[in-house]
């Protein structure tokens, strides 16, 4: 039952991590690589605007840590990634780099050690089916859920989100219908860095804000990623619950220090039965045509 | 009135369009003939400015070098260095060669991606159009465009250009790979397009003769350069042309 209980929250925990990854990947094409390092700005900024200068209350940081990583996000577009854009070697080194320039820039600001946390939203816990899960486990669940249902409503009926999709299925046949390709691009990142970050606010008071997380984070949001099909979201869902429970279960049987072990021989697997992942067109698609 | 004066592209050091002046009166239909190679596509590129980001796009990876020189007016405007989304938003919309609808998303989001410039009401009109336009786009609305056979594809094409409200509506090669009776409906509802909206429309072809009677004028292009200009019927009395290009 444990199994069961854990193995849904840590399958939902790990889609919230990679959602956000996939959604620039499906509508931009473009690997975000510095998406563990804004995962961990989020956290550090609302834990900065709760503690130090400001002492706001718990809302109004968290919205304003998130508002503040979308518009990084944007921003990481609009001066970088657009001078580079369709070269995939090069959005990966430069995202990368600038992923290792905000966390190794945090850790030399002061990022250190584990004083930095986060509250829940709501403390304590509960037992559901005989087993005690806290209140915040609760809460990323039912939020991650709502996510995923907002997005999906957002990308179908949402007049600019059906333009990301048109944008992320044929980049030429959507600019001649009036969609402006780099719009489109900043409003996918801005979201993507936004979704890091609610995920850093949901996840992080399950644990310190360091910055090795930011990037365990990143791997798993790849790992996730590759296995479900680059930029498919039925895929990042299925692949967060293949990757969520098989962690669950080694954990149960053998150690949890395997975790990471998993994702990555995941990865590996994949990449020698199936390159393109589960749900992944890259290949396929290009041979029907 | 929309028109293209002396345009000039090259590939590197090849040149694809050769001096290529072509006037389109409004609500009119231009027809654009020429075999492979001969420039259609490469035109309907520069009319629609997706060559700006052909070109922008190749200049990025260090690819091909791009050279595109001309002046193209929209009722006096100048558009030469408009980008394709702002193209579009002027009213000049390109329904691409091999038509290129959203293969996962279905019919009637297909639709809705087309629509993204028009507002609720243009909308509603827009879809009541198309959907009267092609009644067999109405049976599949939930079906995803990838599944479509290639005539149902061609007339969603044409559909969701027209729901981005065009002014000049380009058609590059729609009868591609159609069967005779799709080609029917794609030319009458071409025809239909511009007797009821008035919207101007330039169409090419490699075939000519299934276009040739909905045309007011026809150009000829051949290696990059217009060979021949008239109406529909002097271009078929021309005897060269009657044997390249209508299978006479």
């Amino acid at each position: 039952m444990e199994i069961i209980v854990y193995g849904v929250i840590n399958s939902v925990i790990l889609s919230l991590m990679a959602l956000g990854f996939t959604l620039v990947y499906s509508i931009a094409r473009m690997p975000n690589f510095a998406h563990g390092a804004l995962y961990i700005t989020t956290g550090y900024l609302a834990w900065l605007f709760m503690n130090s200068f400001m002492s706001l209350p718990y809302p109004v940081a968290v919205v304003l840590a998130i508002g503040i990583t979308a518009a990084i996000g944007a921003l990481i577009y609009r001066f970088v990634m657009i001078r580079i854009r369709g070269m995939e070697i090069s959005e990966i080194i430069a995202t990368y780099a600038i992923g290792l320039a905000i966390l190794e820039g945090l850790r030399w600001g002061g990022l250190r050690g584990m004083t930095f946390t986060l509250p829940p939203f709501i403390a304590g816990s509960t037992t559901i089916l005989g087993v005690s899960v806290d209140y915040q486990r609760l809460v990323i669940v039912g939020i991650g859920l709502a996510t995923f249902a907002a997005l999906y409503l957002f990308t179908h009926f949402n007049r600019v989100g059906l333009a990301l999709r048109g944008i992320a299925q044929d980049e030429r046949a959507a600019m001649m219908l009036g969609i402006d390709s780099d719009m489109t691009a900043i409003i996918s990142l801005a979201l993507g860095s936004g979704l890091a970050g609610l995920a850093a606010i949901l996840l992080l008071p399950l644990g310190n804000i360091i910055v090795e997380v930011g990037y365990n984070v990143l791997i798993f949001a790849i790992a996730v990623s590759v296995i479900g099909g680059l930029g498919s979201w039925a895929g990042t869902i299925l692949a967060s619950f293949i990757i969520g429970f098989a962690q669950i279960l080694t954990e149960a049987f053998l150690s949890s220090h395997y975790q990471m072990v998993v994702a990555l021989l995941a990865i590996i697997i994949t990449l020698l039965i199936k390159p393109s992942g589960i749900f992944g067109k890259q290949k396929e698609l290009e041979e029907r045509v | 009135m929309f028109e293209a004066r002396e345009m000039m592209v090259f590939y590197e050091n090849m040149i694809a369009l050769n001096n290529v002046s072509i006037d389109v009166p409004d609500g009119k239909i231009i027809g654009i003939f020429g075999s492979n190679s001969a420039g259609k596509s490469t035109l309907m590129y520069v009319l629609s400015g997706i060559i700006l980001d052909i070109k922008k796009k190749e200049e990025m990876r260090g690819g091909e070098r791009i050279s595109v020189y001309g002046k193209l007016t929209l009722d006096g405007e100048d558009v030469s260095s408009l980008k394709p989304h702002l193209r579009a938003k002027k009213g000049i919309v390109l329904c691409p060669e091999r038509r290129r609808i959203f293969p996962e998303s279905t019919v009637m989001e297909n639709l809705k991606i087309g629509s993204y410039l028009s507002d609720k009401e243009r909308t509603k009109d827009n879809l009541e159009y198309v959907l009267n336009l092609f009644p067999r786009l109405k049976d599949h609305l939930k079906r995803q465009g990838g599944f479509l056979s290639g005539g149902e594809q061609q007339m969603l094409a044409i559909g969701r250009a027209l729901m981005a409200n065009p002014k000049v509506l380009l058609l590059d090669e729609p009868l591609m790979g159609l069967s005779p009776a799709y080609m029917d409906i794609v030319i009458g509802g071409t025809k239909e397009i511009r007797d009821t909206k008035g919207i101007t429309i330039i169409i090419t072809e490699q075939y000519a003769r299934p276009v040739i009677p909905i045309i007011d004028n026809g150009y000829i292009l051949e290696n990059g350069s217009t060979v021949l200009s008239g109406t529909g019927a002097e271009l078929l009395d021309n005897p060269d042309v009657k044997s390249a290009y209508f299978g006479v």
